[in-house]
Protein backbone atom coordinates (compact mmCIF):
# COMPACT_ATOMS: atom_id res chain seq x y z
CA UNK A 1 0.00 0.00 0.00
CA UNK A 2 1.32 3.26 -1.01
CA UNK A 3 0.55 6.63 1.25
CA UNK A 4 1.57 8.86 -1.47
CA UNK A 5 1.87 8.88 -5.15
CA UNK A 6 3.04 11.33 -7.54
CA UNK A 7 2.78 11.22 -11.10
CA UNK A 8 4.73 14.16 -13.17
CA UNK A 9 3.69 17.10 -10.75
CA UNK A 10 4.98 20.58 -11.91
CA UNK A 11 5.03 23.96 -10.89
CA UNK A 12 5.58 27.22 -11.99
CA UNK A 13 5.80 30.99 -11.42
CA UNK A 14 5.24 32.53 -14.42
CA UNK A 15 7.56 31.22 -16.73
CA UNK A 16 10.43 30.01 -13.65
CA UNK A 17 10.12 26.01 -12.95
CA UNK A 18 10.40 25.67 -9.41
CA UNK A 19 8.92 22.03 -9.46
CA UNK A 20 10.00 19.76 -12.64
CA UNK A 21 7.72 17.16 -13.16
CA UNK A 22 8.12 14.74 -9.95
CA UNK A 23 7.75 10.97 -9.61
CA UNK A 24 7.74 9.33 -6.57
CA UNK A 25 6.05 6.91 -4.45
CA UNK A 26 6.02 6.48 -0.64
CA UNK A 27 5.25 3.11 1.02
CA UNK A 28 3.00 3.02 4.15
CA UNK A 29 5.15 2.61 7.28
CA UNK A 30 8.22 5.00 6.38
CA UNK A 31 9.82 7.71 7.33
CA UNK A 32 10.71 9.09 4.09
CA UNK A 33 13.47 12.02 4.58
CA UNK A 34 13.51 14.98 1.87
CA UNK A 35 16.91 16.62 1.95
CA UNK A 36 17.98 19.29 -0.78
CA UNK A 37 19.32 22.97 -1.12
CA UNK A 38 17.04 25.83 -0.18
CA UNK A 39 15.01 26.80 -2.88
CA UNK A 40 14.80 23.00 -4.50
CA UNK A 41 11.30 22.63 -4.00
CA UNK A 42 10.99 20.99 -0.81
CA UNK A 43 8.41 23.11 0.85
CA UNK A 44 7.26 23.70 -2.55
CA UNK A 45 6.03 19.71 -3.42
CA UNK A 46 4.97 19.51 0.22
CA UNK A 47 2.92 22.83 0.00
CA UNK A 48 1.28 21.12 -3.32
CA UNK A 49 0.30 17.54 -1.40
CA UNK A 50 -1.12 19.52 1.30
CA UNK A 51 -3.34 21.93 -0.59
CA UNK A 52 -1.45 25.12 0.73
CA UNK A 53 -0.49 26.05 -3.27
CA UNK A 54 -2.19 24.19 -6.62
CA UNK A 55 0.20 22.39 -8.88
CA UNK A 56 0.60 23.73 -12.65
CA UNK A 57 0.12 19.90 -14.01
CA UNK A 58 0.19 16.40 -12.86
CA UNK A 59 -1.25 14.20 -10.62
CA UNK A 60 -1.08 12.96 -7.13
CA UNK A 61 -2.57 10.90 -4.43
CA UNK A 62 -2.22 10.62 -0.72
CA UNK A 63 -3.69 7.09 0.99
CA UNK A 64 -4.85 5.96 -2.10
CA UNK A 65 -7.63 8.59 -2.50
CA UNK A 66 -6.17 11.23 -5.88
CA UNK A 67 -6.11 14.90 -4.51
CA UNK A 68 -7.00 17.54 -4.06
CA UNK A 69 -9.94 15.93 -1.99
CA UNK A 70 -10.88 18.38 1.14
CA UNK A 71 -11.97 14.52 2.94
CA UNK A 72 -8.57 12.90 2.70
CA UNK A 73 -7.06 15.97 5.07
CA UNK A 74 -8.94 14.67 7.56
CA UNK A 75 -6.49 11.65 7.83
CA UNK A 76 -3.47 13.82 7.32
CA UNK A 77 -1.42 15.66 9.84
CA UNK A 78 0.62 18.91 8.42
CA UNK A 79 3.38 20.83 9.93
CA UNK A 80 4.02 23.80 7.39
CA UNK A 81 7.75 25.14 6.57
CA UNK A 82 6.55 28.72 7.82
CA UNK A 83 3.44 29.54 10.09
CA UNK A 84 2.89 31.41 12.84
CA UNK A 85 0.71 30.62 15.66
CA UNK A 86 -2.64 32.32 16.93
CA UNK A 87 -1.38 34.28 19.65
CA UNK A 88 -4.14 34.89 21.61
CA UNK A 89 -4.37 31.27 21.99
CA UNK A 90 -2.84 29.21 24.34
CA UNK A 91 -1.04 26.06 23.55
CA UNK A 92 -4.30 23.63 24.27
CA UNK A 93 -6.66 25.66 22.76
CA UNK A 94 -4.59 25.62 19.72
CA UNK A 95 -4.78 21.63 19.67
CA UNK A 96 -8.46 21.46 20.54
CA UNK A 97 -9.29 24.19 17.69
CA UNK A 98 -7.10 22.72 15.30
CA UNK A 99 -8.22 18.65 15.91
CA UNK A 100 -12.08 19.67 16.27
CA UNK A 101 -11.26 21.11 12.21
CA UNK A 102 -9.52 18.10 11.42
CA UNK A 103 -13.12 16.51 12.75
CA UNK A 104 -11.54 14.43 15.39
CA UNK A 105 -12.10 16.58 18.39
CA UNK A 106 -9.48 16.24 21.13
CA UNK A 107 -10.29 16.14 24.99
CA UNK A 108 -8.36 17.94 27.52
CA UNK A 109 -6.83 15.04 28.18
CA UNK A 110 -5.19 13.53 24.76
CA UNK A 111 -3.88 17.72 24.52
CA UNK A 112 -1.81 16.95 27.64
CA UNK A 113 -0.54 13.66 26.78
CA UNK A 114 0.45 14.97 22.77
CA UNK A 115 2.11 18.26 24.54
CA UNK A 116 3.63 15.88 27.06
CA UNK A 117 4.95 13.80 23.48
CA UNK A 118 6.41 17.17 21.95
CA UNK A 119 8.23 18.01 25.56
CA UNK A 120 5.64 21.07 26.09
CA UNK A 121 3.10 19.96 28.88
CA UNK A 122 4.56 22.75 31.32
CA UNK A 123 3.58 25.59 28.72
CA UNK A 124 -0.07 23.63 28.30
CA UNK A 125 -1.66 26.82 29.23
CA UNK A 126 0.56 29.79 28.01
CA UNK A 127 -0.64 31.88 24.82
CA UNK A 128 1.68 31.13 21.99
CA UNK A 129 2.48 35.01 21.69
CA UNK A 130 4.58 34.28 24.35
CA UNK A 131 6.08 31.24 22.94
CA UNK A 132 10.05 31.10 22.06
CA UNK A 133 11.00 29.68 18.62
CA UNK A 134 11.64 26.55 19.42
CA UNK A 135 8.23 26.36 21.83
CA UNK A 136 6.71 26.97 18.84
CA UNK A 137 7.97 24.12 16.54
CA UNK A 138 7.17 22.11 19.14
CA UNK A 139 3.51 22.96 18.91
CA UNK A 140 3.75 22.84 15.28
CA UNK A 141 4.53 19.24 15.88
CA UNK A 142 1.60 18.62 18.10
CA UNK A 143 -1.08 20.21 15.78
CA UNK A 144 -0.13 17.82 12.79
CA UNK A 145 -0.80 15.01 15.29
CA UNK A 146 -3.13 15.36 17.72
CA UNK A 147 -5.77 14.24 15.60
CA UNK A 148 -4.05 11.06 14.97
CA UNK A 149 -3.19 11.02 11.49
CA UNK A 150 -2.39 7.94 9.20
CA UNK A 151 0.14 10.66 7.13
CA UNK A 152 2.06 12.99 8.46
CA UNK A 153 4.22 15.69 6.65
CA UNK A 154 6.69 17.81 8.63
CA UNK A 155 8.75 20.49 6.78
CA UNK A 156 11.78 21.03 8.78
CA UNK A 157 10.64 19.17 12.50
CA UNK A 158 13.79 20.12 14.28
CA UNK A 159 15.15 23.26 12.66
CA UNK A 160 15.75 25.67 15.25
CA UNK A 161 15.63 23.10 18.01
CA UNK A 162 18.40 22.93 20.65
CA UNK A 163 20.10 19.05 20.74
CA UNK A 164 17.80 17.49 23.33
CA UNK A 165 14.81 19.05 21.86
CA UNK A 166 15.67 17.20 18.34
CA UNK A 167 16.62 14.16 20.08
CA UNK A 168 12.95 13.83 21.73
CA UNK A 169 11.28 14.60 18.32
CA UNK A 170 13.68 12.17 16.69
CA UNK A 171 12.00 9.60 19.39
CA UNK A 172 9.28 10.85 18.74
CA UNK A 173 8.92 10.67 14.90
CA UNK A 174 10.18 6.72 15.35
CA UNK A 175 7.67 5.79 17.75
CA UNK A 176 4.91 7.45 15.05
CA UNK A 177 6.62 5.39 12.28
CA UNK A 178 6.29 1.98 14.97
CA UNK A 179 2.27 3.04 15.40
CA UNK A 180 1.90 2.69 11.60
CA UNK A 181 1.98 6.03 10.44
CA UNK A 182 3.84 7.17 7.62
CA UNK A 183 6.15 10.50 8.36
CA UNK A 184 7.26 12.56 5.13
CA UNK A 185 9.75 14.97 6.17
CA UNK A 186 12.11 17.55 4.88
CA UNK A 187 15.20 18.37 6.92
CA UNK A 188 18.91 20.44 6.25
CA UNK A 189 20.63 18.06 8.57
CA UNK A 190 21.92 15.36 7.03
CA UNK A 191 23.36 12.89 9.99
CA UNK A 192 19.07 13.22 11.48
CA UNK A 193 17.94 11.94 8.07
CA UNK A 194 20.15 9.64 8.16
CA UNK A 195 20.00 8.34 11.48
CA UNK A 196 15.91 8.16 11.35
CA UNK A 197 14.30 8.11 8.04
CA UNK A 198 14.15 4.63 6.21
CA UNK A 199 13.93 6.35 3.07
CA UNK A 200 15.84 9.25 1.41
CA UNK A 201 15.20 11.24 -1.98
CA UNK A 202 17.41 13.67 -2.66
CA UNK A 203 15.95 16.82 -4.60
CA UNK A 204 18.49 19.42 -6.69
CA UNK A 205 16.92 21.94 -8.83
CA UNK A 206 12.70 21.16 -8.89
CA UNK A 207 13.65 17.38 -9.30
CA UNK A 208 14.30 14.02 -7.72
CA UNK A 209 18.19 12.96 -8.08
CA UNK A 210 18.15 9.84 -6.00
CA UNK A 211 15.47 7.76 -4.25
CA UNK A 212 16.68 5.50 -2.17
CA UNK A 213 17.59 3.32 1.67
CA UNK A 214 21.13 4.52 2.87
CA UNK A 215 22.48 1.43 1.45
CA UNK A 216 21.28 1.94 -2.08
CA UNK A 217 22.38 5.47 -2.25
CA UNK A 218 25.83 4.61 -0.55
CA UNK A 219 25.96 1.68 -3.13
CA UNK A 220 24.84 3.56 -6.31
CA UNK A 221 27.20 6.87 -5.20
CA UNK A 222 30.83 5.04 -4.74
CA UNK A 223 31.26 1.96 -6.77
CA UNK A 224 34.45 0.89 -5.12
CA UNK A 225 34.83 0.18 -1.50
CA UNK A 226 37.64 1.65 0.11
CA UNK A 227 39.12 -1.10 3.03
CA UNK A 228 41.97 -0.38 5.49
CA UNK A 229 43.89 -3.14 7.37
CA UNK A 230 45.68 -3.25 10.22
CA UNK A 231 48.06 -6.53 10.33
CA UNK A 232 50.85 -8.01 12.01
CA UNK A 233 54.40 -7.36 10.28
CA UNK A 234 54.60 -9.17 6.47
CA UNK A 235 57.86 -11.25 5.89
CA UNK A 236 59.73 -9.77 3.32
CA UNK A 237 58.86 -13.38 1.41
CA UNK A 238 55.70 -12.91 1.38
CA UNK A 239 55.40 -9.23 1.06
CA UNK A 240 55.86 -9.17 -2.68
CA UNK A 241 53.75 -12.64 -3.10
CA UNK A 242 50.66 -10.39 -1.60
CA UNK A 243 51.09 -7.27 -2.98
CA UNK A 244 51.59 -8.88 -6.61
CA UNK A 245 48.23 -10.38 -5.53
CA UNK A 246 46.39 -7.58 -3.95
CA UNK A 247 47.08 -5.90 -7.18
CA UNK A 248 45.72 -7.88 -9.22
CA UNK A 249 41.84 -8.08 -6.34
CA UNK A 250 41.73 -4.49 -6.58
CA UNK A 251 42.89 -1.26 -7.22
CA UNK A 252 45.26 1.82 -5.54
CA UNK A 253 47.13 -0.56 -3.26
CA UNK A 254 49.87 0.83 -0.74
CA UNK A 255 51.25 -1.81 1.65
CA UNK A 256 53.36 -0.95 4.56
CA UNK A 257 54.79 -2.68 7.60
CA UNK A 258 51.42 -2.34 9.79
CA UNK A 259 49.26 -1.12 6.99
CA UNK A 260 47.08 -2.02 3.73
CA UNK A 261 44.97 -0.06 1.62
CA UNK A 262 42.85 -0.78 -1.10
CA UNK A 263 39.68 0.04 -3.08
CA UNK A 264 37.60 -3.28 -3.90
CA UNK A 265 34.60 -3.29 -5.84
CA UNK A 266 32.34 -5.93 -3.99
CA UNK A 267 31.80 -6.30 0.06
CA UNK A 268 32.69 -10.15 -0.21
CA UNK A 269 36.01 -9.48 -1.54
CA UNK A 270 37.31 -8.44 2.31
CA UNK A 271 36.64 -12.28 3.53
CA UNK A 272 38.83 -13.21 0.54
CA UNK A 273 41.67 -11.01 1.55
CA UNK A 274 41.71 -11.78 4.98
CA UNK A 275 41.88 -15.41 4.15
CA UNK A 276 45.01 -14.46 1.91
CA UNK A 277 46.62 -12.52 4.60
CA UNK A 278 46.09 -15.23 6.87
CA UNK A 279 47.84 -17.89 4.46
CA UNK A 280 50.73 -15.93 4.53
CA UNK A 281 50.90 -16.47 8.65
CA UNK A 282 49.64 -12.22 8.86
CA UNK A 283 47.44 -11.79 11.72
CA UNK A 284 44.58 -9.21 10.96
CA UNK A 285 43.94 -6.61 13.83
CA UNK A 286 41.31 -4.11 12.50
CA UNK A 287 39.41 -3.82 9.29
CA UNK A 288 38.58 -0.56 8.54
CA UNK A 289 35.33 0.16 5.85
CA UNK A 290 34.93 3.64 4.41
CA UNK A 291 31.74 4.45 3.19
CA UNK A 292 30.23 7.29 1.60
CA UNK A 293 28.04 9.13 4.23
CA UNK A 294 25.03 11.50 3.68
CA UNK A 295 27.00 14.31 3.61
CA UNK A 296 29.38 13.03 0.27
CA UNK A 297 26.19 12.07 -1.26
CA UNK A 298 24.10 14.98 -0.99
CA UNK A 299 27.47 17.29 -1.71
CA UNK A 300 28.28 15.37 -4.91
CA UNK A 301 27.06 17.52 -7.72
CA UNK A 302 27.88 15.11 -10.17
CA UNK A 303 25.20 13.06 -9.30
CA UNK A 304 22.94 14.57 -11.59
CA UNK A 305 24.73 13.81 -14.37
CA UNK A 306 24.95 10.18 -13.35
CA UNK A 307 21.61 10.09 -13.51
CA UNK B 1 -17.17 25.06 9.03
CA UNK B 2 -19.03 25.06 12.12
CA UNK B 3 -16.06 25.04 13.84
CA UNK B 4 -14.44 28.16 12.05
CA UNK B 5 -17.53 30.18 12.61
CA UNK B 6 -17.60 29.08 16.28
CA UNK B 7 -13.93 30.94 16.73
CA UNK B 8 -14.69 33.65 14.95
CA UNK B 9 -18.20 34.28 16.91
CA UNK B 10 -16.22 34.13 19.94
CA UNK B 11 -13.25 36.05 18.71
CA UNK B 12 -15.39 39.05 17.90
CA UNK B 13 -16.87 39.21 21.19
CA UNK B 14 -13.24 39.82 22.41
CA UNK B 15 -11.76 43.16 22.24
CA UNK B 16 -12.51 46.84 22.85
CA UNK B 17 -13.70 47.26 19.46
CA UNK B 18 -16.23 44.89 20.20
CA UNK B 19 -17.41 46.10 22.88
CA UNK B 20 -17.16 49.60 22.15
CA UNK B 21 -19.62 49.21 18.96
CA UNK B 22 -22.22 46.78 20.75
CA UNK B 23 -22.43 49.38 23.38
CA UNK B 24 -22.94 51.85 20.73
CA UNK B 25 -25.63 49.63 19.14
CA UNK B 26 -27.73 48.60 22.39
CA UNK B 27 -27.39 52.61 24.16
CA UNK B 28 -28.70 53.86 20.94
CA UNK B 29 -31.12 51.25 20.60
CA UNK B 30 -32.10 51.82 23.99
CA UNK B 31 -32.68 55.69 24.14
CA UNK B 32 -33.45 56.39 21.37
CA UNK B 33 -36.45 54.14 21.72
CA UNK B 34 -37.30 55.47 25.20
CA UNK B 35 -36.97 58.87 23.55
CA UNK B 36 -38.97 57.69 20.11
CA UNK B 37 -42.03 59.21 21.28
CA UNK B 38 -40.53 63.09 21.57
CA UNK B 39 -39.08 62.48 18.30
CA UNK B 40 -42.36 61.41 17.13
CA UNK B 41 -44.01 65.03 18.42
CA UNK B 42 -41.91 66.95 16.49
CA UNK B 43 -42.66 65.49 13.18
CA UNK B 44 -45.43 64.80 10.86
CA UNK B 45 -45.35 60.77 10.16
CA UNK B 46 -47.54 58.32 8.54
CA UNK B 47 -49.49 56.00 10.72
CA UNK B 48 -47.01 53.20 9.56
CA UNK B 49 -43.94 55.38 10.25
CA UNK B 50 -45.49 56.23 13.81
CA UNK B 51 -45.54 52.60 14.69
CA UNK B 52 -42.18 51.65 13.88
CA UNK B 53 -40.58 55.14 15.27
CA UNK B 54 -39.24 53.23 17.97
CA UNK B 55 -36.64 51.66 15.79
CA UNK B 56 -35.48 55.01 13.94
CA UNK B 57 -32.58 55.32 16.06
CA UNK B 58 -31.18 51.66 15.85
CA UNK B 59 -32.10 52.07 11.85
CA UNK B 60 -30.36 55.41 11.30
CA UNK B 61 -27.37 53.81 13.47
CA UNK B 62 -26.89 50.62 10.86
CA UNK B 63 -27.95 52.47 7.85
CA UNK B 64 -24.82 55.27 8.22
CA UNK B 65 -22.59 53.34 10.02
CA UNK B 66 -23.47 49.72 9.72
CA UNK B 67 -21.14 49.38 7.29
CA UNK B 68 -18.13 50.85 9.19
CA UNK B 69 -18.80 48.71 11.97
CA UNK B 70 -18.87 45.76 10.39
CA UNK B 71 -15.75 46.50 8.40
CA UNK B 72 -13.91 47.87 11.75
CA UNK B 73 -14.37 44.60 13.36
CA UNK B 74 -13.93 41.95 10.48
CA UNK B 75 -12.02 43.68 7.65
CA UNK B 76 -8.89 41.21 8.19
CA UNK B 77 -10.75 38.22 8.93
CA UNK B 78 -8.95 36.19 5.92
CA UNK B 79 -5.88 38.46 4.95
CA UNK B 80 -4.93 38.88 8.65
CA UNK B 81 -4.24 35.20 8.14
CA UNK B 82 -3.25 35.11 4.79
CA UNK B 83 -0.59 37.23 6.08
CA UNK B 84 0.15 35.79 8.88
CA UNK B 85 0.00 32.16 7.22
CA UNK B 86 -1.99 30.68 10.12
CA UNK B 87 -4.14 29.97 6.80
CA UNK B 88 -2.00 27.09 6.42
CA UNK B 89 -3.40 25.29 9.67
CA UNK B 90 -6.74 25.74 8.13
CA UNK B 91 -6.52 24.86 4.61
CA UNK B 92 -4.58 21.58 5.62
CA UNK B 93 -7.71 20.61 7.67
CA UNK B 94 -10.54 21.65 5.72
CA UNK B 95 -11.80 23.07 2.83
CA UNK B 96 -11.75 26.18 1.07
CA UNK B 97 -15.39 26.72 1.14
CA UNK B 98 -15.62 25.65 4.81
CA UNK B 99 -13.33 28.76 5.93
CA UNK B 100 -15.02 31.27 4.00
CA UNK B 101 -18.46 30.50 4.94
CA UNK B 102 -17.31 29.52 8.49
CA UNK B 103 -15.66 32.94 8.64
CA UNK B 104 -19.33 34.24 7.07
CA UNK B 105 -21.25 32.23 9.49
CA UNK B 106 -19.42 33.60 12.45
CA UNK B 107 -19.58 36.99 11.68
CA UNK B 108 -23.44 36.65 10.81
CA UNK B 109 -24.53 35.26 13.85
CA UNK B 110 -22.26 37.57 16.11
CA UNK B 111 -24.45 40.19 14.25
CA UNK B 112 -27.76 38.53 14.40
CA UNK B 113 -26.74 38.45 18.41
CA UNK B 114 -26.34 41.95 19.13
CA UNK B 115 -29.59 43.20 16.48
CA UNK B 116 -31.64 40.23 18.38
CA UNK B 117 -30.49 42.20 21.92
CA UNK B 118 -31.21 45.74 20.61
CA UNK B 119 -34.60 44.83 19.47
CA UNK B 120 -35.72 43.11 22.33
CA UNK B 121 -34.38 46.24 24.25
CA UNK B 122 -36.29 48.17 22.14
CA UNK B 123 -39.47 46.28 22.48
CA UNK B 124 -39.65 46.68 25.62
CA UNK B 125 -40.79 50.84 24.94
CA UNK B 126 -42.62 49.44 21.84
CA UNK B 127 -44.18 46.36 23.41
CA UNK B 128 -43.95 44.16 20.03
CA UNK B 129 -40.89 42.99 17.74
CA UNK B 130 -41.23 44.05 13.99
CA UNK B 131 -40.37 40.91 12.25
CA UNK B 132 -40.32 42.74 9.25
CA UNK B 133 -38.14 45.84 10.09
CA UNK B 134 -35.70 43.17 11.75
CA UNK B 135 -35.05 40.88 8.30
CA UNK B 136 -34.49 44.21 6.75
CA UNK B 137 -32.26 45.16 8.88
CA UNK B 138 -30.58 41.55 8.98
CA UNK B 139 -30.30 41.62 4.84
CA UNK B 140 -28.11 44.87 4.74
CA UNK B 141 -25.53 43.82 7.31
CA UNK B 142 -25.76 39.89 5.18
CA UNK B 143 -24.66 42.48 2.51
CA UNK B 144 -22.33 44.33 4.77
CA UNK B 145 -20.26 40.89 5.94
CA UNK B 146 -20.32 39.47 2.57
CA UNK B 147 -19.10 42.84 1.08
CA UNK B 148 -16.10 42.79 3.96
CA UNK B 149 -15.19 39.15 3.36
CA UNK B 150 -14.95 39.82 -0.24
CA UNK B 151 -12.57 42.51 0.49
CA UNK B 152 -10.60 40.36 2.93
CA UNK B 153 -10.07 38.07 0.12
CA UNK B 154 -9.27 40.54 -2.96
CA UNK B 155 -7.00 42.73 -0.76
CA UNK B 156 -4.22 40.55 0.81
CA UNK B 157 -2.85 43.41 3.22
CA UNK B 158 -4.41 44.11 6.87
CA UNK B 159 -3.29 47.53 6.93
CA UNK B 160 -5.11 48.19 3.67
CA UNK B 161 -8.28 46.77 4.17
CA UNK B 162 -7.93 48.84 7.68
CA UNK B 163 -7.83 52.14 5.90
CA UNK B 164 -10.28 50.76 2.92
CA UNK B 165 -12.70 50.04 5.77
CA UNK B 166 -12.51 53.46 6.96
CA UNK B 167 -13.37 54.79 3.67
CA UNK B 168 -15.80 52.55 2.28
CA UNK B 169 -17.72 52.30 5.76
CA UNK B 170 -18.43 56.27 5.26
CA UNK B 171 -18.84 56.26 1.37
CA UNK B 172 -21.02 53.51 1.49
CA UNK B 173 -24.22 54.95 2.80
CA UNK B 174 -23.16 57.96 0.68
CA UNK B 175 -23.01 56.74 -2.45
CA UNK B 176 -25.67 54.40 -1.95
CA UNK B 177 -28.63 57.00 -1.07
CA UNK B 178 -26.90 59.00 -3.78
CA UNK B 179 -27.46 56.69 -6.32
CA UNK B 180 -30.80 55.69 -5.39
CA UNK B 181 -32.38 59.62 -6.19
CA UNK B 182 -29.59 60.33 -9.00
CA UNK B 183 -31.23 61.45 -12.09
CA UNK B 184 -27.69 60.97 -13.78
CA UNK B 185 -27.86 58.05 -15.94
CA UNK B 186 -24.33 57.15 -16.07
CA UNK B 187 -24.66 55.97 -12.36
CA UNK B 188 -28.13 55.23 -11.43
CA UNK B 189 -28.06 51.63 -13.06
CA UNK B 190 -25.68 51.11 -9.84
CA UNK B 191 -28.65 51.14 -7.60
CA UNK B 192 -29.48 47.97 -8.49
CA UNK B 193 -26.52 46.45 -6.55
CA UNK B 194 -27.35 48.69 -3.72
CA UNK B 195 -29.31 47.53 -0.92
CA UNK B 196 -30.52 51.57 -0.16
CA UNK B 197 -32.88 50.69 -3.44
CA UNK B 198 -34.58 47.52 -2.09
CA UNK B 199 -34.59 48.92 1.51
CA UNK B 200 -36.91 52.23 0.74
CA UNK B 201 -39.43 49.43 -0.77
CA UNK B 202 -42.07 48.06 1.76
CA UNK B 203 -42.01 44.47 0.31
CA UNK B 204 -40.11 41.76 -0.02
CA UNK B 205 -37.44 42.95 -2.39
CA UNK B 206 -35.16 42.95 0.22
CA UNK B 207 -34.76 39.43 0.14
CA UNK B 208 -32.40 40.81 -3.52
CA UNK B 209 -30.04 41.98 -0.74
CA UNK B 210 -29.29 38.57 0.53
CA UNK B 211 -29.39 36.99 -3.20
CA UNK B 212 -26.14 39.90 -3.84
CA UNK B 213 -24.68 38.38 -0.77
CA UNK B 214 -24.73 35.32 -2.06
CA UNK B 215 -23.39 36.25 -5.39
CA UNK B 216 -20.41 38.22 -3.12
CA UNK B 217 -19.64 35.27 -0.72
CA UNK B 218 -19.74 33.15 -4.01
CA UNK B 219 -17.15 35.59 -5.74
CA UNK B 220 -14.78 35.36 -2.63
CA UNK B 221 -15.21 31.41 -2.52
CA UNK B 222 -13.89 31.32 -6.33
CA UNK B 223 -11.16 34.19 -5.62
CA UNK B 224 -9.77 31.77 -2.54
CA UNK B 225 -9.59 28.66 -3.91
CA UNK B 226 -7.13 29.91 -6.58
CA UNK B 227 -5.25 31.87 -3.81
CA UNK B 228 -1.68 30.19 -3.10
CA UNK B 229 -1.43 30.43 0.81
Amino acid sequence: MNAIEITQLKKSYGSVPIVKGIDLIVKRGEIFGFLGRNGAGKSTLINMLTGIIQPSSGTYSLLSVEGPNDQVKKRVGVMPDYSTLYGSLTAVEHLKFLSALSGNPATKVRCMEVLQLVGLESHAHKKAAKFSFGMKKKLGIAQAIVHNPELIFLDEPTSGLDAESAIHIHRLISQLQKEGKTIFMTSHNLDEVEKICTTIAIMKEGQIVKVGTMDELRAFYRSTITIKLKHSPIQKANQELLNEWLESFGTDVIMNDSYTTINIDEEKKIAEMIRAFNQCKVDILRVEVEEPTLEDIFLDDSLNERI
Amino acid sequence: MYVIGKREFFSLFKGIKSIIIVGMLLVTSYYSAKFSNFLASGMELTAKEAENIHTVGLLTLILIFGQLFVMGLSHDSLNRELHERTIRFLVTRTSRTSIIFGKFLGIWLFWFVCLTVSFLLISIFAQKIDVFIFSQTMSLLTYQIALTILLSVLIPKPGFTMFLGIVVGLAFPILGLWVNFTSNVWVSWTKFISPYYYLIREDYTFLVIVLLAGIMLITANLIFKRREC
